[in-house]
């Protein structure tokens, strides 16, 4: 259970975790298109101009939050996220370099999985929308 | 007939309780079924081989079986070790497709090779850039899966298919089923006498039929497609690809197998493990031992 003002913060800042989410998967596709040698593995791939838009839109969300005491832990997991992401995004203009990129990526990643674990509400995967993960016990 | 190899349906969890309408298209308000999660074992020629890997316990475990309702998860090391082989065995990993419970475990074969559609990654890159009110598109796709695949790339241990490959091992071929369930889904035909015009071919599917009703409808003795709960592709493709499959092993629908598909025991012979698992034996290649007897 969470306590109301906690709940208000759960509700505003799903869209900034979620989009925080969009944003380390866009990046960590283009890095596996990259690795495998694609020839769509291009610094103007359109996934990588999403990226950039999309975190403009979550670092304005992430600086209006205000956190509860209770969502504390959650708000700085998602602070380190998207400083450890920007540094991914900064990485990714010019040439990929897929280890340069990934080293911060992964880490602003696995600052979004502790995100999710702090508090309800925040899914690392959409399994309600899953083919076979829909099944609501 | 020479059998070049054994083929075993290994289940590592299920959905005691999955609506039968996510599985088989149309059929609303008809209950529910047990939905084995699986994934196929391929020895002989020297090789093991498998076809997906199930999806990460540690990432998602207690979501799954918490709002969910997945039961009985085991490791690859429980479930394999049942038929005496270790993660480690495993030489090549076909991926039907990317979602989270096909690709999620792949970090539990540190010595496979694995083999995805090209456009299967593509497409999901090219998904990503949408808006986010597209995002239903992404169903099913776990972000840390895409990195878990960087690293096998940089390992050069990820191989992009494009389209249909045969002999990918002898007697293995990959075909590809573009916009079907997924964008870039594949299904794996093994030929287990090694002919090239094969008497004896098998057809591992992924999710492009997830029960036999896909496969022969409602009424064995009138058979029809039907689509699948599910396609982010094109339900025609669905039945195009399930019509493929049925032809490519003579129109024997039982050599089609759905690895979510429960009735599976009734046509093969299986066991239960001291897990509550099932093995199910599909052939033993000549010399091999029954797993199940």
């Amino acid at each position: 259970m969470v306590d109301d003002a906690t709940a208000t913060y759960i509700l505003e800042n799903q869209r900034c975790f979620e989009d925080l989410k969009q944003v380390a998967s866009q990046l960590a596709g283009l890095l596996v298109l990259a690795a495998a040698g694609s020839k769509e593995a291009l610094p103007d791939h359109p996934a990588l101009c999403a990226a950039r838009e999309l975190f403009r839109e979550a670092g304005d969300a992430l600086r209006s939050a205000r956190p509860t005491e209770r969502a504390g832990r959650h708000h700085a997991h998602l602070a380190r996220a998207a400083a450890l992401i920007a540094v991914a995004l900064k990485e990714s203009e010019g040439v990929l370099n897929v280890d340069r990129i990934l080293i911060p990526l992964r880490a602003g990643y696995s600052e979004l999985e502790q995100a999710a674990d702090a508090l309800p509400g925040f899914e690392k995967v959409s399994f309600s929308r899953a083919c076979c993960g829909g099944a609501h016990a | 007939m020479n059998t070049a190899y054994s083929l075993w349906v290994m289940e590592y969890a299920a959905v005691p309780n999955y609506p039968q309408s996510g599985l088989i298209y149309g059929m609303h308000n008809q209950g529910t079924r047990k939905l084995p999660y699986c994934y196929v074992v391929i020895k002989g020629q020297g090789q093991i081989a498998m076809v997906d890997v199930g999806y990460n316990h540690k990432a998602h475990g207690e979501v799954l079986a918490n709002t969910y309702g997945v039961r009985g998860w085991h490791s690859p090391r429980e479930v394999l070790g049942e038929i005496g082989i270790q993660p480690e065995d495993i030489s090549n990993i076909f991926i039907t497709h990317s979602h989270f419970d096909h690709m999620g475990n792949i970090e539990d074969f540190p010595k496979a090779t694995f083999y995805l559609q090209e456009r299967e990654l593509s497409k999901w890159v090219w998904t990503m850039s949408l808006h986010r009110k597209f995002r239903w598109l992404m169903l099913g796709i776990d972000p840390a899966d895409i990195m878990r695949a960087v690293d096998l790339a940089r390992q050069h241990r990820l191989v992009c298919v494009d389209g249909d490959r045969e002999d990918v091992l002898p007697g293995i071929d990959l075909h590809a089923a573009f916009d079907t369930h997924t964008w870039g889904s594949m299904y794996v035909t093994v030929r287990n006498d090694l002919a090239p015009n094969s008497q004896s071919s098998w057809v591992f599917c992924g999710d492009l039929a997830y029960g036999y009703e896909n496969l022969r409808g409602h009424d064995p003795a009138d058979p029809e497609y039907i689509p699948i709960g599910l396609a982010t592709g094109s339900q025609f493709n669905v039945i195009m690809t399930a019509d493929e499959m049925v032809e490519s092993v003579g129109g024997d629908v039982h050599r089609v197998i759905p690895p979510h598909e429960e009735r599976l025991k009734d046509l093969y012979p299986s066991r239960i493990t001291t897990a509550g698992l099932r093995i199910t034996e599909l052939a033993l290649a000549d010399g091999e031992k029954s797993q199940v007897k």
